[in-house]
């Protein structure tokens, strides 16, 4: 039985060089980490600054999409009440007149209310919407100071108006009936050069739809 | 008009209330209150990436003691809230509470009986933070509008009127039960 | 399946159904006895309560054998396919064929439906879309383009019909010919363009037209209440009674997040089956209304209403109660929309806090004789006192119905679909009226022409005449209807209850508010104790004084509500406490008003703002019938417990109103909730002792005639209709609309000598009024129909008083 602090046979006495390595060199090299990462990239994101644009799929908060004359998607069918696990949504169906129209066909949602903080953005809405009307932006500085606030209105979930479209309430400019909206067959509109057949982006950048403060003002 | 008109170029001027804000937002020191997910989002917005160095608040303290924000980060289950209402009495004044995520600010998806429907109903809420868990710039915004609102804090007589209009509003307010939607 | 032997042989035939050996009755239909052995064949023509017709060919089954050993040729539609011993039937379960057949049918009922289930009201309940998926191929073969037709048109202001979504089943077609009676939709066009439709001027409008649109199995019929509104799966389902007649209908009401989205028929076999009136389907957005009383008011010294809180709401009632009791007394006028468990409250209230027998329900006109009818003949009687009572079973069981005083189908819906079911299978229905009204014609019923007033005379008459009119005399089987109309014609009560007595047929008292036959039994009358207990009988007043823990109880019998007003008006009586009573509904509108303005001290309990709230000094909110559990007593006397549909904290039930005030006033009820009511209610039972005789009734002055200058002097008729100018029924147009018109009904001899007017004046002592003129030919000579409520403030308070005669004239006033 040998001590373990006696040397092994074949383990001789640490060479002058390497004593010197570990005795003077090693506690400096640590800081070299440190000196590398000087001149390396700073990780830190400088957020508010500069803001990083997310995945095209992150899941932010909601966007209720129009036709390109600006005719509302939404038909106010509350699938996509129905498909919400936190039961964040809330939905009241109306009839559209031939004198205020906000929607192709009979049906339009009158309210529409996503309580941010019962959505968990999972997105099951989004897959239960039967017109795409419903999509998600990848706008995501919600925070807010009070409960109320945070549920949105349709006033405030709505895409905005893009040139070539008109605010509802107004007839059916594209199609002579709900069926050529819901196939996608309408004629481009009059000065979108790139009006691809089913209507408006429905994911937009980070820029958020309605400023905050406009939105809060409105309140 | 007044003293600033007098006064040589360079010299600025502000008030109690702007100074001890600008103090105070510059300074938060968040107590961890890590009750799930959302926990792990907190903690990288205190890592190297997010840093919330950045603002003044790089220590989480262990002890509340120590503290003047808590970060709610997670459900709160019934069982918990005398906690969390203990640890708030126990931090030093001024103090704030951010409910992060969505469950520490409504319930979220838990609509049960095992959860507290937000953390208001237990300590007040300065700052509620969707998202589930939201991301640390989400976080990190959510801290920087509660700078906004620590840096505009009133004081004395300012502030016994902000309480006093704030009380009348919400007297006047239509009351909870009356709401239709989703605010019932 | 667990008879006797001997009716196994006579009644019962024996099927197998997918190998399942069933014993079924004779003439059974294989898609019932399916049903017995748990298969559900897919069905969409097919109603239990509708005859068959086997329309949509959707439950097609494979008979292998139909009970001769042979098999039938093709598939069969099982709703028109009825048993035969020894027949085996083999449905989509166990048979391609059947299986495959049904598929076919269903691909081909899908080829012109169009698929817009998000925005279609039905779309969550709709027997296609589940059938669709359950027993239909998962793609069409279909490549054409879809039938369309123009959107909605509408059958009537509430009804829309979505034609290219029916699939033609008939439902709604047999439903308003079958039952309602009122066929006014049908199959028009050919092939595919087939679809319901309407004459240009002859729109849906029946009392009864939105069941159609609850049992059609697609969405193709709509209401304008409802639609687009909600969705079947955002819905909470309670089920609750209706409030608008006393005929109990079963409801469901369907809800969302604390508001009544809609109200469907609820199924019960013994009482509506599976309908209800429109009224009691569309008339619930006074539940919403704006001038719902949000909070207790107090009017303060400055003479102005003030909101108070619950309990110093209370402590004022009570206060002014007191002083006002021992000024002079104090009059409960209660209303007849009371459940029987705040009926009962305000009888205790009257009698223990109040120490006053001056209490009435009867917010109508009415008299004594009517009041010592409903002691004698009405009060614990009926399940409600665990005695039998004449059922809706006993109506269509009945030979003969006589109808007094009644016009089923605007006073009792209920009561109309079941004399029509009963009609049909050979009741005869006898209507004592001054003339043959179209609901009475749709039972079949043979008029006996009875000028107003002079019921009495025709129903002692009527025992003799009844074999001749009826073809049997009548007996135990028959059921004489009285309505509460009859107060206001002297010596008719009387005389049925004598009609009753000496032919032995049943006599059953059907009143038109929901309220009414509870408050009867809860003692809401001047001389009636609860449970039927006589004011005048010493022990009666013991039993409930001690039920209360009071020493003693009011010995005199107090005033009705004609007197109370009187009373009250004339400053005999300091205080009123008003439970939702219009004036405009009391036998004397004026005297009411005065009463209201004399009185020093005036409690109402009321649910919307009304007049009574101008007069009143404490107005105190009470909950709707949605928001209070409680019981209707029906005119049968079965009892309809419902409960609350909302938990709403500060909406509190009158019961819970008046205990507060009485314990206040020092006298508490010794109840507070309702079931405590209930069990107080059940501790005191009913009355077994001798009943009060009916008071033989004065015999009656003839009416005074008006002063006549120039036109005829006509006799009265009237009542009110189904849907009218009553408040419960505000706030939804469409509902409104489908009204029917307000017009005086003539005689010819009286039009003849009017000259052929288009309209004709009124002239009565009250006011007088102009309506269009029609002509009724079965009208008796000398009378005049107008409805009651249809008009302005109602004939009470615009014409006449109850039996008056009134002066005609041609043309509008002037």
């Amino acid at each position: 039985m040998s001590s373990p602090h006696e040397p092994q046979p074949d383990e001789a006495q640490p060479s002058f060089t390497t004593q010197l390595k570990e005795q003077l060199w090693d506690p400096v090299a640590g800081f070299g980490v440190t000196f590398r990462t000087m001149f390396r990239k700073v990780v830190t994101e400088e957020y508010p600054k500069v803001k990083k644009p997310t995945a095209p799929r992150f899941h932010g908060r909601h966007q209720l999409n129009r036709y390109p004359d600006g005719l509302e998607k939404c038909i106010g069918c509350e699938l996509c009440a129905w498909a919400c696990p936190a039961d964040a949504i809330y939905v009241e169906g109306a009839q559209n007149t031939e004198d205020e129209r906000y929607s192709p066909g009979e049906r339009y949602g009158a309210v529409y209310q996503i309580n941010y903080l019962r959505c968990i953005l999972c997105g099951l809405c989004i897959e239960a919407c039967p017109t795409r009307a419903l999509t998600m932006t990848n706008f995501y500085e919600l925070a807010d100071d009070n409960r109320e606030a945070l549920i949105y209105e349709k006033s405030e979930l709505l895409a905005p108006l893009l040139p070539g479209m008109e605010q509802p309430p107004h007839a059916m400019l594209l199609g002579e009936d709900e069926g050529d909206y819901y196939r996608g067959m309408f004629a481009p509109p009059p000065g979108d050069r790139a009006a691809a057949p089913t209507s408006t982006p429905e994911t937009s950048s980070a820029t958020p739809p309605a400023p905050r403060t406009a939105r809060k003002a409105a309140r | 008009m007044g003293i600033e008109e007098k006064l040589p170029s360079g010299v600025l001027l502000t008030t109690v209330e702007g100074v001890a804000g600008y103090m105070r937002k510059a300074s938060f020191w968040p107590a961890t209150f890590g009750l799930a997910c959302c926990a792990i989002e907190m903690m990288t917005s205190g890592g190297p990436r997010y840093d919330t160095g950045r603002f003044g608040m790089e220590v989480f303290r262990a002890s509340p003691r120590q503290a003047d924000l808590m970060i709610v980060a997670g459900r709160v289950s019934q069982k918990m809230a005398p906690v969390l209402r203990q640890i708030y009495d126990q931090m030093a004044e001024p103090k704030w509470v951010l409910a992060m995520g969505v469950c520490a600010s409504s319930g979220g998806m838990f609509n049960n009986y095992a959860i507290v429907q937000g953390v208001d109903h237990v300590v007040p809420v300065d700052m509620y933070l969707p998202g589930c868990p939201p991301r640390p710039e989400m976080l990190i915004d959510a801290i920087l509008k509660l700078h906004d609102q620590v840096q505009s804090t009133k004081f004395g007589a300012n502030r016994a009127k902000q309480v006093a209009e704030l009380e009348t509003a919400a007297l006047n307010a239509v009351p909870t039960s009356d709401q239709k939607g989703l605010m019932r | 399946m667990t008879t006797t032997p001997e009716r196994t042989a006579t009644d019962l035939v024996t099927v197998t159904i997918d190998g399942v050996s069933v014993d079924v009755p004779k003439d059974t239909l294989v898609i019932r006895a399916a049903e017995q052995v748990g298969v559900q064949i897919p069905r969409f023509c097919d109603h239990p309560l509708l005859a068959p017709v086997g329309a949509c060919r959707q439950c097609l089954v494979d008979v292998p054998d139909a009970g001769n050993g042979r098999a039938l040729p093709k598939p069969q539609a099982s709703c028109t396919l009825p048993v035969a011993d020894g027949m085996v039937v083999n449905t989509q379960l166990t048979s391609g064929v059947a299986d495959k057949a049904q598929q076919g049918v269903m691909e081909l009922l899908l080829i012109n439906h169009p698929l817009d289930c998000p925005v279609c009201d039905k779309g969550g309940e709709c027997p296609l879309q589940n059938q669709a998926m359950s027993n239909g191929r998962g793609d069409s073969r279909f490549e054409g383009v879809k039938r369309t037709f123009p959107k909605p048109i509408h059958l009537s202001p509430q009804v829309l019909l979505d034609r290219e979504r029916c699939i033609v089943c008939q439902r709604c077609t047999r439903f308003a010919e079958e039952v309602a009676g009122d066929p006014f939709i049908s199959l028009v066009e050919r092939g595919a363009r087939q679809q319901i439709g309407i004459a240009e001027d002859a729109p849906f409008l029946s009392y009864f037209a939105g069941n159609t649109i609850q049992i059609c199995p697609v969405g193709a019929l709509t209401s304008e209440a409802y639609r687009f509104r909600s969705r079947p799966f955002d819905l909470v389902s309670s089920p609750g009674v209706a409030e608008h007649d006393a005929c109990g209908a079963a409801i469901r009401v369907d809800h969302r997040r604390g508001k009544v989205m809609r109200r469907l028929s609820g199924d019960d076999p013994e009482v509506n089956e599976e309908w209800i009136s429109d009224k009691d389907r569309f008339a619930f957005r006074y539940l919403t209304a704006t001038d719902r009383l949000p909070y207790p008011q107090v009017r303060g010294d400055d003479g102005v209403l003030h909101p108070a809180s619950w309990p110093e709401a209370f402590a004022v009632a009570a206060r002014g109660l007191a002083t006002a009791r021992a000024a002079g007394g104090v009059g409960v006028l209660t209303g007849g929309r009371l459940t029987f468990e705040d009926a009962y409250a305000y009888s205790v209230f009257a009698r223990v806090a109040l120490g006053t027998n001056d209490v009435d329900f009867r917010a109508r006109p009415h008299s004594d004789e009517e009041t010592g009818f409903l002691g004698a003949h009405v009060a614990a009687s009926g399940p409600v006192a665990g005695r039998r009572g004449v059922t809706y079973g006993d109506l269509e069981g009945a030979r003969t119905v006589v109808l007094v005083g009644l016009e089923p189908e605007d006073e009792a819906g209920t009561i109309f679909l079941r004399l029509r079911k009963a009609s049909r299978k050979g009741t005869t229905v006898l209507s004592v009226a001054p003339y043959l009204t179209r609901g009475a014609d749709k039972v079949r019923a043979l008029l006996v022409p009875t000028a107003p007033g002079e019921e009495g005379a025709v129903l002692r008459g009527l025992a003799d005449r009844a074999e001749e009119l009826a073809g049997s005399a009548l007996g135990d089987q028959d059921v004489v209807l009285v309505g509460e109309r009859l107060a206001t014609s002297p010596g008719a009560l009387t005389a049925a209850a004598e009609l009753a007595a000496a032919t032995g047929a049943r006599l059953a008292w059907v009143p038109r508010r929901a309220g009414d036959r509870g408050a009867v039994e809860a003692g809401c009358l001047p001389t009636l104790l609860p449970g039927g207990r006589p004011v005048a009988d010493a022990s009666a007043r013991v039993d409930a004084a001690a039920a209360w823990g009071v020493g003693s109880l009011p010995e005199t019998p107090g005033r009705d509500a004609a007197a109370i007003a009187a009373a009250a008006a004339a400053g005999e009586l300091a205080g009123l406490v008003v439970g939702g009573v219009d004036p405009d509904d009391t036998t004397d509108p004026a005297t009411t008003r005065a009463a209201l303005a004399a009185a020093s001290f005036v409690v109402s309990l009321e649910l919307r703002a009304s007049e009574v709230t101008e007069h009143a000094d404490v107005v105190l909110p009470i909950a709707p019938v949605t928001d209070k559990a409680g019981s209707f007593v029906t005119w049968e006397g079965r009892v309809r417990p419902f409960d609350a549909v909302f938990t709403v904290p500060g909406s509190l039930p009158d019961l819970r109103v008046l205990a507060g005030i009485a314990e206040e006033l020092g006298t508490p009820l010794g109840f507070r909730t309702v079931d405590e009511a209930r069990d107080q209610i059940e501790a005191l039972g009913t009355w077994d002792g001798e009943r009060p005789a009916a008071p033989v009734p004065a015999p009656a002055a003839p009416p005074a005639a008006h002063p006549a200058s120039g036109g005829v002097v006509l006799a009265l008729s009237t009542w009110r209709q189904l849907l009218d100018g009553g408040s419960l029924q505000d706030g939804d147009d469409a509902l409104t609309q489908t009204r029917r018109p307000a017009v005086a009904r003539l005689g010819q001899t009286a039009y003849d000598a009017l000259g052929a007017p288009a309209e004709v004046t009124l002239h009565g002592d009250r006011g007088t009024l102009t309506l269009p003129v029609e002509v009724v030919r079965t009208m008796v000579d000398g009378v005049v129909w107008v409805p009651a409520r249809s008009v302005g403030r109602g004939l009470l308070a615009d014409l006449a008083g109850p039996g008056a005669r009134l002066r005609v004239t041609a043309g509008g006033a002037l």
